[in-house]
């Protein structure tokens, strides 16, 4: 039987979407008052894709992300605390301050950073893989990308390299719906992006991206299927944003009352709580708990993140691959 | 929708059909919406020449409408073959089954004297449910379905009009079919060909496809040439679509096994304890204390401890187009030699 879910597993998955929302909500507010440099992408609404995913990786699996990439790396490990630092621009920062939202990575985590190239993460993919493949480490590597990135040669470059060599690869499309203010169903040429494996010769399944068990099912089975040497899969998430494209975008795109109802009634953490106290199994005190928890550790990372220098002048030539 | 708009036919072309996780655990088909756009268009040129007059379909955001769509403004510009009038019904589409639904009972309510229903049993499933006595023909779309005919969808197309335009009676063109109806407190729900039991907690991907999360299964009909669970009951016993009994199993350790293709290209060894006929209109009880309930191989159910799903073979289930006996009654009647056809004005 696939990776069953057991009371220990469902509340690890409660806590990262939980911590996930928090983290994002949270930035919304704080992004609003003018305090955070440079732009920031939003993954709220989402977080049952990430989990699903990331909740059967290892830690020396690898994962590459989207501009939108804050969910990715709180699913496979990265401290909240340090990303909120570096969103700020603070030397505390998982990446000393000098990323910033879009480009936080973690290689001890496996995770190959946030990406402001649409579509960039195919390839650095394909290349973990390949690495994993020659070293028979029986490690994996998964690409998030999004409806928009789905279009560009680097994607589709990717899934057919992954094929012909076999990879150890998981390409999850995030179809969200919109690339930036372009809807999907007019920039997409295909009706779905998971139509696309066909043509690759992989395996193209769809899921719906606000059931965390229908995302943990068949990122299981496609993650067992790669680690046990069976070749590369596309998972489709259909899935949506409750935020714009970045923070400002004033989303004239989107039908009035889109997100609302969405939230009220597909809502990932919603269906999950539903779900899982149905049968007494987990009690709403124990996920009250995980959201205290999750709550106080947001506060602290935000006060932490004003707090926490910025990186000063001697820092200028650090971590940089030419120093002059 | 006006219901005075000749001799009409629906048709349901499910956007969702064939993308479920059986495309990564089996080697079930893809089929593209361009297939069926196409399959669509095969449809409507013997339709058209058959003398139906009208054809309602169900619009959808993926394409198939829009593709159905410019072909009927190439084939008037063309003007090589009689097509019906081609009309969308109007609805709000929310994107998923409940399209369908919606669709369905539009077109019974603009007259529509069949419905063609390209997809898979899911998708005949849920029409069958909006609009339970309405003649359904029924096409495939993929090898992984028991229910539709797997079958080219221009004879599909030709026997509909035998049947909509009177040129074969009912008696002759419908079979009526069985379903399956599964009682969880308020909730009613329908299986065309099986309801399985699982251990699996959670609706989760939906398939099933690990022989070790089945613990119970009721079939209307067993046949072993079909694919999917319903094979696991007709290795035991053959079960016809018009015979007035079903089967329930029960699979346990220590049964007898059987190998049965639960999936394509899935061969499973399934051991079963317990085989017994299913009597028309009887409440089974489920014995399982918690899990999840497939209609049709797809879960939809999720029950809990204390909650007893009850399950009742009923014999009122949807009528369906016997396209061969359609066929070959209108053969033998003789209406197929210098038939009466529709054919282009130049």
């Amino acid at each position: 039987m696939s990776d069953t879910l057991n009371r220990e597993r469902l509340l690890r998955a409660y806590r990262t979407m939980r911590t996930i929302r928090e983290f994002e909500e949270r930035v919304h507010t704080e992004f609003a008052t003018g305090d955070i440099p440079g732009f920031v992408h939003l993954y709220a609404g989402e977080e049952a894709s990430a989990t699903g995913v990331c909740m059967h990786l290892r830690g020396d699996d690898y994962i590459a992300s989207t501009h939108r990439g804050h969910g990715h790396c709180i699913a496979k490990g990265v401290d909240p605390v340090g990303m909120m630092a570096e969103i700020w621009g603070k030397s505390t920062g998982s990446c000393k301050g000098k990323g910033g939202s879009m480009h936080i990575a973690d290689l001890s985590k496996g995770m190959l950073g946030a990406n402001g190239i649409v579509g960039g993460g195919g390839p650095l993919i394909c290349g973990t893989a390949l690495a994993a493949k020659m070293k028979n480490d029986k490690t994996v590597g998964v690409c998030f990308f999004g409806d928009g990135a789905s279009n560009q040669g680097t994607i589709l470059e990717a899934m057919n390299l992954a094929t012909v060599w076999s990879l150890p690869a998981i390409f999850v499309a995030e179809n969200n719906g919109y690339a930036e203010t372009t809807s999907s169903s007019w920039s997409v040429a295909c009706d779905n992006i998971a139509d696309r494996a066909s043509a690759f010769g992989m395996p193209g399944v769809i899921v719906d991206g606000f059931d965390f068990f229908a995302v943990h099912e068949a990122a299981g089975e496609a993650v067992r299927r790669a680690r046990e040497g069976g070749g590369p899969t596309l998972i489709e998430v259909k899935v949506s944003r409750y935020y714009g494209h970045f923070e400002g975008d004033q989303q004239t795109y989107r039908a009035a009352g889109e997100v609302q109802k969405l939230r009220d009634e597909k809502d990932c953490l919603l269906q999950f709580r539903r779900r899982v106290t149905a049968d007494g199994d987990i009690t709403d005190a124990e996920l009250g708990t995980i959201d205290a928890e999750v709550l106080a550790l947001i506060d602290d990372s935000v006060v932490r993140a004003k707090a926490d220098p910025k990186p000063g002048p001697d820092d200028l030539l650090t971590d940089v691959y030419v120093s002059y | 929708m006006v219901k005075s708009g000749g001799i009409t036919v629906g048709v349901i072309a499910n956007p969702a059909s064939g993308r479920d996780i059986r495309r990564l655990t089996a080697k079930a088909s893809v089929f593209s919406m361009s297939e069926k756009a196409n399959m669509v268009q095969r449809l409507l040129g013997p339709l058209g020449t058959f003398a139906v007059d009208r054809v309602l379909m169900m619009p959808d955001a993926t394409g198939i409408a829009a593709a159905v769509l410019r072909a009927v403004q190439a084939n008037e510009a063309q003007g090589r073959t009689v097509w019906p009038r081609v009309e969308f019904v109007t609805q709000e589409l929310v994107g998923g089954a409940v399209d369908s639904q919606t669709a369905a009972r539009l077109m019974q309510d603009a007259g529509a004297k069949l419905i063609v229903v390209l997809g898979g049993d899911g998708t005949h499933r849920v029409v069958a449910a909006a609009v339970p006595d309405m003649p359904l023909a029924t096409l495939s779309t993929g090898t992984n379905n028991v229910f539709p005919d797997w079958r080219e969808a221009t004879v599909t197309g030709i026997a509909t009009a035998l049947y909509v335009t009177g040129s074969v009676g009912a008696d002759i063109a419908l079979q009526r079919n069985k379903r399956l109806c599964v009682q969880l407190g308020e909730r009613t729900e329908t299986a065309l060909v099986d309801v399985c039991v699982t251990r699996l907690t959670h609706v989760g991907a939906r398939a099933i496809w690990e022989p070790d999360t089945i613990a119970e299964l009721y079939v209307a009909f067993a046949e072993p040439d079909a694919i999917g669970l319903s094979s696991i009951a007709a290795m035991f016993q053959l079960i016809a679509r018009d015979e007035p009994r079903g089967a329930y199993l029960r699979c346990a350790p220590n049964g007898r096994q059987v190998l049965a293709a639960i999936a394509p290209g899935v061969l499973e060894r399934i051991v079963v304890d317990h085989f017994e006929n299913m009597v028309p209109g009887v409440t089974y009880p489920v014995r399982t204390k918690r899990g999840s309930i497939a209609l049709d191989g797809e879960r939809e159910i999720e029950f809990h401890h204390g909650q007893v799903p009850q399950i009742s073979l009923m014999l009122n289930g949807p009528p369906t187009l016997n396209v061969t006996a359609t066929l070959a009654a209108a053969v033998n009647s003789g209406v197929m030699v210098d038939p009466v056809v529709r054919s282009v004005v130049r």
